[in-house]
């Protein structure tokens, strides 16, 4: 492995070598030189940045995506042989028997159809809600951004005792005022993924609120008042105004959403643990990668969501994205 | 021109208008109390159980007063609070966290301030190669390459049990997207001031230190709330890189790792688990509550991302 980083640090550096040279030779005859003492310490200074981003950013990208390619496995770490594309074909036949990558694709497929319109119609409809001058509307929005304050473990543990199956369990002795007998709801399979799209909406749709709000902010009121004396009504207004001024916000929050929703691990780690019903792709790749050791399986696994994803989400910026004539 | 038609009809417009507006403004309110408790009920709850005994929560269930404090116990008020400072020793991983947090905060910002900096006024060869790697790293969503970290931080570091923290703390130091908010806002900053510093004779080290930070507190406050919270609220790293809580008296766990060990302990009552829970989000609460002039202006560059 350290014969690796270093051939990459290699690489890079002779890429970076090349083009100091091609810069440097485009100056040389122009009277815009380069001082030497501003180039040394410029170079000096960047080494802190360089150094950490080349261990902990560009190094793990690098390995995520040759590892893929190994069997590598943390229980006996210097014994890595080229296996090529055996991971990748081992994970098809998985998805192809309905294994446990099936059924983590399954539910986070089934988490993201469902949190990503619900989250942002939520935050959109709070947006327009408190987008008035009336009095109180600092308060609303204080409510509605508390939980986004909450961290994600500290939700999951909150709503495991909300959600206790137990009858005296608090939805549950809410419910029974109702006559509705007590439910597991984080134990049926039925119900799980829909707590967990609840959880993680109630948690995250305070924050895209608030984007939402500057972006409302934003919008030109000279075009309110235009539209205005065109006659139209409130909701023509908001489809003619607010909605295009809205569109490159919208784009940005539907990005956000979706990948943050695409990598969902904590939610299901600590409201039911690794199980059939609610594992996700991220969990199941940290499950393998981290719990099992397979490192080489495990990066299989994320070099597939990371094509997954970047391709949805090239295509929701190449469709909703600001056409260019 | 513009007709005032207020002085046309003096009492009946009005006085529709303003009818019509109480209904509205009454919808509006009863609307916006009910969404409100939607998002705050839980966390009513959870403060509520904190403050409470195992009879007044047993007592409490399935009615409103779940999510009220009962005032009638208010010597014995903060009763759990002290359970899971004394017993549970949770003022101890809150201080591993501040501690984590601050290194973080520190070098965050000198490191990826030193970077940004640099990109945006120094003039040097192959300036394109680190803005291009930039720019891929912030616009390329790259999926989880937390095992690879993981066994990187492994090779590197042996996360031998003290040593373990600099795995904490190491990859939170450096920010891409940091980096590209400094150089940004930079950018702006007129080069006359420096070239006024230059002209005293100071280094370009000093010129950041004197100059630069403090004519950048906006974004620099910026980004040390928003590490502060992604530091205070991390948990699965932590948990990957630490040794399992042990018996020693200093644990090095952060406080979101260690809830789940608390929450484990046998004897645990419902309402000290609640009290760790609001134990652990104060802080949070505190920090959006100080900073908010700081966040919206976050949320402002949030829209550079795109």
């Amino acid at each position: 492995m350290a014969i690796a980083a270093l051939i990459i640090f290699i690489v890079f550096f002779l890429i970076f070598a090349v083009f100091f040279a091609i810069d440097y030779n485009r100056r040389k005859n122009s009277n815009r030189k380069y001082h030497k003492n501003e180039v040394i310490v410029a170079l000096l200074l960047l080494i802190p940045a360089v150094v950490l981003a080349f261990f902990f950013v560009v190094l793990p990208i690098i390995f995520s995506f040759g590892y893929a390619f190994t069997d590598y496995d943390l229980l006996s770490p210097n014994d890595i042989k080229f296996v090529w594309f055996d991971n990748f074909r081992m994970l098809f036949k998985e998805f192809a028997n309905q294994g446990e990558i099936f059924l983590s694709f399954r539910n986070t497929a089934l988490f993201v159809v469902l949190v990503v319109p619900l989250q942002i119609t939520m935050a959109l409809l709070l947006a327009l809600f408190c987008n008035n001058k009336r009095r109180g509307t600092t308060i609303f929005k204080v409510c509605f951004f508390a939980p986004v304050a909450v961290s994600l473990s500290v939700t999951a543990f909150l709503w495991l005792v909300i959600l206790s199956p137990n009858p005296a369990g608090i939805m549950n002795s809410i419910l029974k005022n109702f006559g509705i007998p007590a439910q597991d709801f984080l134990g049926n399979k039925n119900t799980v993924i829909l707590w967990m799209v609840i959880i993680s909406a109630w948690q995250g749709c305070g924050y895209q609120m608030l984007i939402f709000l500057s972006a409302l902010g934003n919008i030109r009121k000279d075009l309110y008042e235009a539209a205005s004396i065109d006659g139209a009504g409130p909701f023509r207004k908001f489809f003619t105004v607010t909605v295009p001024g809205l569109r490159p916000t919208m784009l940005y929050i539907l990005i956000t959403v979706f990948i943050g929703a695409c990598r969902v691990l904590i939610q299901p780690m600590l409201l039911t643990g690794y199980q059939d019903r609610s594992m996700t792709l991220s969990y199941y790749m940290y499950q393998q990668g981290f719990t099992y050791r397979h490192v080489g399986y495990s990066c299989a696994v994320a070099l597939v969501l990371t094509i997954v994803i970047g391709s949805i989400t090239f295509l929701q910026r190449k469709l909703l994205g600001e056409k260019k004539k | 021109m513009k007709k005032d038609y207020r002085t046309l009809e003096p009492n009946f417009v009005p006085a529709r208008k303003s009818k019509k507006k109480i209904a509205g403004a009454t919808i509006y309110y009863i609307v916006g109390i009910t969404l409100s408790l939607f998002f705050i009920l839980p966390l009513l709850y959870m403060f509520s159980t904190s403050t409470k005994t195992e009879e007044q929560i047993a007592f409490a269930s399935g009615t409103v007063m779940m999510f009220i404090p009962d005032f009638s116990n208010i010597g014995h008020f903060f009763d759990n609070y002290g359970v899971v400072f004394g017993e549970y020793n949770i003022w101890k991983y809150a201080i591993n966290s501040l501690i984590y947090a601050a290194i973080v905060i520190v070098f965050n910002v000198i490191v990826n301030g030193l970077a940004g900096y640099v990109l945006a006024k120094f003039d040097f060869p192959a300036k394109g190669f680190f803005n291009f790697i930039i720019l891929f790293l912030i616009v390329v969503p790259i999926e989880t390459s937390i095992i690879p970290l993981y066994s990187i931080a492994k090779n590197i570091l042996g996360l031998k049990k003290n040593l373990s923290v600099l795995a904490v703390i190491l990859p939170s130091v450096i920010s891409v997207f940091n980096i590209f908010l400094f150089t940004q806002f930079f950018s702006s900053i007129p080069k006359e001031y420096e070239e006024a510093m230059h002209i005293d004779g100071s280094s370009r080290v000093r010129v950041f230190f004197d100059l630069i930070l403090p004519l950048s507190k906006p974004i620099v406050a910026t980004t040390a709330v928003f590490t502060f919270i992604g530091v205070w609220n991390d948990y699965i790293w932590p948990t990957m890189v630490l040794p399992n809580r042990g018996d020693d008296s200093w644990p090095l766990y952060p406080i979101q790792a260690a809830l789940t060990s608390i929450q484990s302990i046998e004897e645990i009552t419902s309402g000290q688990v609640m009290a760790s829970l609001v134990i652990t989000s104060l802080p949070i609460f505190i920090l959006y509550a100080a900073a908010q002039k700081y966040i919206v202006k976050g949320f402002g560059t949030a829209g550079l991302k795109m």
